[in-house]
């Protein structure tokens, strides 16, 4: 006999509110159906009503781990129609929060998953890191959540002492490899619980083209990056972690993989951090008749602006968001499909999902 | 800005769309595309080529013009553009082509009231029990 389970959306397992409707025969989840919205804030249609200003403050807000993204993303785009690329010195700055952002991400979720595991230490230690990873940030930006560090044609504030912030890089590394990076690679409690658990083949993953660490979980070596490179990240030497298992533990390896380069990245950008402006173009920003889109590989994949303008408007005349948990929720139900019913909050979770993104 | 790129032009040679890909702003347009092809055709070509849906965007024309979507598809990060005008808000869905293209047509449907003919649609996908059109129209149906 099937029945069905809801979970959500407001759960012990949830960290945002969305709900699965789980139909399960026994123990054996046979199917899912998702339901998301419960955050959503309409603000592209909002976005209509601010102006050039006002629209990098209102899009920061989409996402509480990853809001320094979604700036650069919509100023990338908007830089598009106004001629006024970043110089140099504000292309490393934008590389070295956008890393920051992805550690913070990757740890935040590392302790998340810890806890569904039921991984208590490894959560603490988690949470203590990604403290330092938001220490770091303020030390950049005098803020730990919304660093208001874009703007169109650059960025707003410099990163005074390299040397101070290398510093603090290198201790934050040191630690993760003494401690993340050791036990979610190798951890016998880790692997047993995630270990051939939530399989997204990589013919499912193609289909439904799902993005980031998702798609290098399950052998899809992509990343925006790499393959289309902006800010600086073609001045850099990284690489790109792939494994082809699919399963919670190939999602876990990459994540724990990628903390390592993150940490690579922003050591080479504050080497080479070259002199210089902060930002180009006057105060009297004028846009083009035109429509521009833009990427930007965020700690969750890859995320896509469009941002449309009338020549002499003073608001957008249509602004696009696909985040990447968007275009990585469907394959929950891929993953969740044959799983057992108590290993659902973990798979769900594995994709480091955002509802806040997803909702907008 | 034309450009010529081997790897995409083998989609428009595919297509059989002679007319060069034009580079604007960090996409790569097939401006022709909306006339000449189908969109169908389109994601089964893009489907052979494994490139890779990364969104769909809907416009509000002006008065009574209706609904421009645009498709873009990425294939080894070139970012590339297709443009449809849609005739009556209507439009052939992709779903059974491009499993990747079900939450957009859904959100695209519930913000624009786009039809995408050939699917059925669950409950809303943002604001379920709501009217769809409520989201980015400007005059509700």
């Amino acid at each position: 006999m099937s029945y069905k389970i809801p979970m959500g959306p407001y759960h012990p397992a949830l960290e945002e509110p969305y709900k699965l409707d789980l139909i399960c025969e026994g123990e054996t989840v046979q199917d899912a159906k998702l339901h998301v919205g419960f955050n959503f804030r309409g603000m592209e249609k909002l976005a209509e009503t601010r102006n050039y200003i006002q629209v990098v403050a209102l899009m920061e807000r989409v996402c509480g781990i990853c809001s320094s993204i979604h700036t650069q993303t919509l100023c990338q785009a908007m830089e598009e129609l106004t001629d006024a690329p970043p110089p140099p010195r504000a292309k490393y700055i934008r590389v070295i929060v956008a890393e920051l952002e992805r550690l913070h991400s990757h740890v935040l979720w590392a302790g998340i998953a810890a806890k569904l595991m039921g991984f208590k230490t490894m959560f603490m230690t988690s949470f203590e890191l990604r403290e330092k990873v938001m220490d770091i940030l303020q030390a950049i930006s005098g803020n730990r959540v919304n660093y208001s560090m874009n703007r169109i044609g650059g960025v707003n504030r410099d990163i005074e002492d390299p040397q101070a912030i290398l510093r603090m890089v290198e201790a934050l590394e040191k630690e993760m490899g003494r401690t993340i990076i050791p036990i979610f690679t190798t951890s016998s409690t880790a692997r047993s619980r995630c270990a051939g658990i939530g399989v997204l083949t990589k013919e499912k993953a193609l289909s439904l083209g799902v993005v980031g660490p998702v798609a290098r979980a399950s052998g899809v070596p992509q990343d925006i990056r790499r393959d289309a490179p902006y800010a600086a990240y073609s001045e850099l030497n990284f690489d790109v972690p792939v494994v082809p298992d699919g399963d919670v533990t190939s999602r876990l390896l990459v994540r724990a993989l990628e903390i390592m380069e993150s940490c690579k990245i922003i050591r080479q950008a504050l080497a080479q951090l070259p002199p210089g402006e902060l930002y180009t173009g006057d105060e009297k920003t004028q846009f083009i008749t035109g429509t521009s889109a833009s990427r930007v590989e965020a700690p969750r994949g890859e995320v896509i602006y469009s941002v449309s303008w009338k020549e002499g408007g003073k608001t957008p005349s249509r602004l696009h968001v696909r985040t990447p948990t968007y275009a990585n929720m469907p394959a929950i139900r891929a993953m969740v499909q044959g799983a057992r019913l108590a290993d659902t909050p973990l798979i769900q979770a594995s994709i480091d999902p955002c509802y806040s993104c997803t909702d907008r | 800005m034309k450009v010529a790129m081997s790897g995409i032009d083998s989609i428009s040679e595919k297509l059989g769309i002679s007319d060069p890909w034009v580079e604007k702003r960090g996409v790569h347009w097939l401006e022709t595309s909306a006339n000449t092809v189908s969109i169908r055709e389109l994601a089964q070509v893009m489907g052979d080529f494994h490139a890779r849906l990364v969104t769909i965007t809907a416009y509000q024309l002006p008065g009574e013009e209706g609904t421009l979507l645009e498709y873009y598809w990425d294939l080894g990060g070139k970012l590339m553009g297709f443009p449809f005008k849609l005739a009556a808000n209507s439009i052939d869905s992709i779903y059974d082509i491009c499993e990747a293209a079900d939450w957009i047509e859904r959100e695209i449907h519930e913000e624009y009231v786009v039809n995408f003919v050939g699917r059925e649609y669950e409950p809303l996908l943002l604001r379920e029990g709501d009217t769809p059109g409520v989201n980015l129209r400007e005059e509700t149906i």
